[in-house]
């Protein structure tokens, strides 16, 4: 996966001063430090109701430096990158770690990890910051033209795409020397209908924003979106006028892969996360059920449900070689016929726990420190078949497509989702659509009511390139793969119309 | 190199300065071939002391910078940006974003640049204890907190946070405007074996700010939000503190733009001049001293005072230079930086307070609710402003005008409009709720609310 030689890539310089960083925390009194240079190409165009509505290209660069000293944490950060800068740096995260230790009761552990030099990238068929501008916005463009066409009443319509390419060196005062290189794209189209007291929204392939890989330009020609447009423009356009999904009953519900996807990174990624699970993250995002004197012990779902932690899935937003603390990319089980059996860990909670870390520390770009992350947390295919083999098999209830919204509470019980299309199941076929389906639940209950999830041939390696966590807020990039399940008796349509 | 952020130690303090800023912006603006050009730059110092399990755990200090150029040809627009701060970034990124404008189609919607307009007076919103406070300081103010945590036999989790940061707009049409602001805030949750509680208080006086009074009232709450027992979802009576009022403010507000009438999804599309809630009055006041004041937008356009909602009616909407242009209507300088999500925004808004002290509120209340804050709210029906979201940190069952007992949090699934709609009592005290809104340049003031009726949904197990 990665190759043994010295890293250099495009980091000379920055290599140099990031050396002389740790050497100036390590003067300072630092006991731990590593610094991470990142750079990041993003561009981002947008296409609304049939022209261009905003395109911009950033470009970004600076390092951070996190240090132990005293025995607590410091971190600082600058996009100055000079010699005196990487100095007052290294000095301001050494003296911000001093400080921390003002309230310290447990000194700063860490787990061991065996320091390496090492290179890698992301592969790429299409490299999208190779090919021509005009070629990308062809796409959106014409997306976008045959929603308009199929559906002139259509109040907005919206394509557009993200190129992504982050570059970032990582050096740690244990020895550790890593350049890695990683590219992704994503792409969306969604058109909006708006009448009588009615406003909906459909979207393709994923939920707004955009569905993203870890891919080139590829990825965006896979999903065929002009040929999806007019579906998409027609399912917007009839849900104004579809019947309300059933209200506040118990049914079987059948969700769509991509809405699977979200479902595991909202009731099994987040609360996985070790940090969260020992109290960290509590004024934020919250913790979590999944204490740890659950792990090994707690029926998180029936033996249908089994779960992936695997940096290592290819395409996947949570693939690397080594994580932003330099721990190598693992694979592993955080639920395995319905058992949890493992956690989200970093170097510093996984001492904790008598644990080596799996590697889950990203950071979003050069001003924040890393955090733990959800990789790539998958629930692993079934053997139900196709969706179509899923239907046949369900005499009644309702298959929902696509998420709108999303709620779940500060341990992870209590979930509340909302679809942006339904359509009633009855005698083994998909029948009338329905609009503003909802469904609740808790979630060991949820996921233990799951009795069948689809085969291989459902099994996508979805990407969600907006997780919010952490104060000052950072947006990680996850990858979850899903296929279409089925769960019995949820509550339904909690919405009050 | 004449990197504007190296420039000896003024900057590891503070600020860049105005004319050092104006003097890269005229350097974008000389690189730039397009015909018009805009050029936005934004650098902070941000730091966060964040706490939990009674210590400190996360300590950062982050300088940042940000400049945006956006090029016009025609009806051609194209944006470029940048964290390298100094002529050469800028330069580099005023020629990415002329050569990207005339390589997209034309825009036919696009109105040109806005024109430089004066740009008014607004009080101070920056202040020099806030931008050199130390990391001593902020460890101490969490000290502050954690201490008497400890000394209840309470955990407690939460951050200290400081902000200095200044924004400068300028454009080939003479537009110039130039802000600096500090902000500083302070959250709390308390956590004790089998229950939480929640406490913010923000300013942009870091010596100012009331860190022993959130303290106090985070864990004097959360003393008596021990051990909550189950209370049957269904509609209840509720006070909401104001940082659950926040939220709905919040998710209101962002729908009173033209933008959002414009695409059809906003709760007073059609209804200016109608009743559309109840009693409230909502006003968007970015010259508000005990907000986080800015007279401009991020078009360096001049910020209007604009009365939202009055007394339940629709009166006004906020708007950029674009759906200004499209709708017929006056720009009234609230566009932010150039963004697909939410380009234009109410960024300084207070619901106005009424007459009630909180005591009140509650002693009104012969069986209902008290909800200190809400937690992962989202939108299930925007036109309908259908939200649903959990309570967290302080859920209690209110009878005969008195707190009985703490209750375990529920699930909401809520009109918020409708909520509004019930409104029986306004506090009299107005809460700046930060919840890190500082750092987008924005604000909220809010009293407490005594609302008829509230829709709990579900309940979960704490």
């Amino acid at each position: 996966m990665h190759s043994a030689a010295p890293a250099t890539g495009a980091f000379g310089s920055e290599r140099d001063l990031g050396r002389r960083a740790l050497d100036t925390a390590r003067t300072r009194g630092a006991s731990y430090a590593d610094v991470r240079f990142v750079r990041r190409e993003v561009e981002d165009a947008q296409v609304k109701n049939g022209a261009l509505e905003n395109v911009d290209r950033v470009d970004s660069l600076g390092f951070g430096v996190r240090a132990i000293a005293d025995g607590a944490w410091g971190f600082a950060a600058s996009p100055v990158v000079t010699g005196a800068e990487a100095d007052r740096v290294a000095a301001l995260a050494v003296e911000v770690a001093r400080a921390s230790a003002l309230t310290k009761r447990d000194a700063a552990r860490l787990a061991p990890v065996q320091p390496v030099t090492a290179t890698w990238r992301s592969p790429v068929a299409k490299d999208p910051f190779a090919m021509s501008f005009d070629d990308r916005l062809a796409l959106l463009l014409r997306a976008d033209a045959a929603m308009r066409a199929q559906q002139p009443k259509l109040r907005t319509t919206r394509a557009a795409y993200e190129i992504w390419r982050e570059s970032k060196l990582f050096l740690s005062s244990e020895g550790a020397d890593i350049a890695q290189t990683i590219t992704e794209t994503g792409c969306s189209i969604s058109a909006e209908s708006v009448g009588d007291g009615e406003q909906q929204v459909r979207s393709y392939p994923a939920s707004g924003g955009r569905s993203q890989g870890q891919f080139g330009w590829e990825f965006a020609e896979r999903w065929d979106l002009v040929g999806n447009a007019p579906r998409i423009a027609d399912e917007a356009m009839a849900l104004l006028t579809a019947t309300p999904c059933p209200q506040d009953l118990r049914t079987t519900v059948i969700l769509s892969g991509n809405q699977t996807m979200l479902q595991v990174h909202e009731s099994c990624g987040h609360p996985i996360e070790l940090d969260r699970a020992l109290g960290t993250e509590a004024a934020f995002a919250g913790t979590s059920f999944l204490t740890p004197d659950t792990l090994g012990s707690l029926r998180y779902g029936s033996e249908a449900v089994s779960m992936r932690i695997d940096s290592t899935t290819p395409g996947g937003l949570g693939t690397f070689a080594y994580d932003d603390e330099g721990v190598p990319a693992s694979e592993g089980w955080a639920v395995k016929d319905g058992l949890f059996v493992g956690y989200l860990m970093s170097r510093e909670t996984a001492a904790a726990l008598g644990k080596a870390s799996n590697g889950t520390m990203r950071a979003d770009g050069w001003a924040r420190l890393p955090l733990i992350r959800m990789t790539n947390v998958s629930l692993m295919p079934g053997a139900a078949g196709t969706l179509a083999d899923l239907v046949a098999d369900t005499d009644e209830g309702i298959y929902m497509d696509t998420n709108r919204s999303w709620s779940i509470d500060d341990r992870r019980f209590n979930f509340q989702f909302g679809t942006q299309i339904g359509w009633l199941i009855k005698g083994g076929k998909l029948t009338e659509m329905v609009r503003n389906p909802t469904y609740t639940g808790i979630t060991p209950e949820f996921w233990g009511s799951c009795d069948a999830v689809c085969s291989d041939s459902e099994w996508f390696i979805w990407g969600t390139p907006n997780c919010g966590k952490g104060q000052p807020s950072q947006v990680g990039h996850t990858g979850h793969g899903a296929a279409p399940a089925r769960f019995r008796n949820v509550r339904v349509g909690v919405i009050r119309a | 190199m004449s990197n504007l952020l190296a420039e000896g130690e003024r900057a590891s303090v503070v600020l860049a300065g105005e004319g050092a800023l104006r003097a890269l912006a005229d350097a974008a603006l000389a690189a730039s071939d397009a015909e018009e050009t805009e050029v936005f730059l934004r650098t902070r110092t941000y730091a966060l002391t964040r706490f939990a399990n009674a210590q400190i755990h996360q300590n950062v200090v982050s300088r940042e910078a940000r400049a945006r150029v956006r090029a016009v040809r025609g009806k051609r627009v194209a944006l470029s940006s940048t964290d390298r701060v100094d002529r050469d970034g800028l330069e580099r990124a005023a020629r990415s974003a002329g050569e990207l404008a005339e390589r997209v189609p034309e825009n036919p919607r696009f109105a040109g640049l806005p024109e430089p307009r004066a740009i008014p007076s607004a009080p101070a919103a920056y202040v020099e204890r806030t931008a050199v406070a130390t990391p001593l300081d902020r460890a101490k103010a969490a000290q502050r907190i954690c201490d008497p945590a400890r000394a209840k036999k309470l955990s407690a989790a939460g951050f200290v946070a400081t902000l200095v940061e200044e924004v400068a707009v300028a454009s080939s049409k003479g537009t110039w405007a130039y802000w600096p602001r500090t902000g500083s805030e302070v959250q709390v949750v308390a956590i004790g074996d089998d229950g939480t509680a929640y406490a913010d208080r923000a300013h942009a006086d870091f010596a100012a700010l009331d860190v022993a009074g959130a303290a106090d009232e985070a864990i004097a709450k959360c003393l008596i939000a021990q051990k909550p027992r189950d209370l049957a979802p269904g509609d209840y009576e509720v006070v909401l503190a104001p940082y659950a009022v926040s939220d709905i403010v919040g998710f209101l507000s962002n729908q009173l733009t033209g933008l959002a009438v414009e695409e059809g999804r906003s709760w007073v599309g059609g209804k200016i001049g109608e009743r559309v809630t109840g009693p409230v009055t909502l006003v968007d006041d970015a010259f508000d001293p005990e907000g986080y004041p800015q007279p401009f937008d991020y078009e360096g356009q001049p910020t209007e005072r604009v009365t939202l909602i009055e007394d339940g009616v629709a009166r006004g909407l906020v708007y950029d230079s674009q759906t200004a242009h499209r709708m017929n209507a006056r720009n009234t300088g609230h566009a932010l930086p150039a963004n697909p999500f939410l380009p234009v925004a109410p960024m300084h808004v207070r619901l106005e307070p009424g007459d009630k002290s909180r005591q009140e509120l509650v002693g009104a209340v012969k069986r209902g609710v008290l909800v200190t804050r809400f937690h992962y709210t989202r939108w299930v029906h925007q036109l309908r402003t259908i939200v649903t979201g959990m309570t967290r940190d302080g859920t209690f069952l209110i009878e005969n005008g008195e707190l009985a007992h703490p209750v375990k949090n529920f699930r909401f699934t809520q009109s918020y409009a409708d909520a509004l709609g019930g409104t029986l009592g306004i506090g009299r005290d107005l809460s700046l709720v930060d919840e890190l809104l500082a750092i987008a340049g924005m604000s909220r003031r809010v009293p407490a609310l005594r609302l008829a009726r509230f829709a709990f949904t579900g309940a979960t197990r704490y």
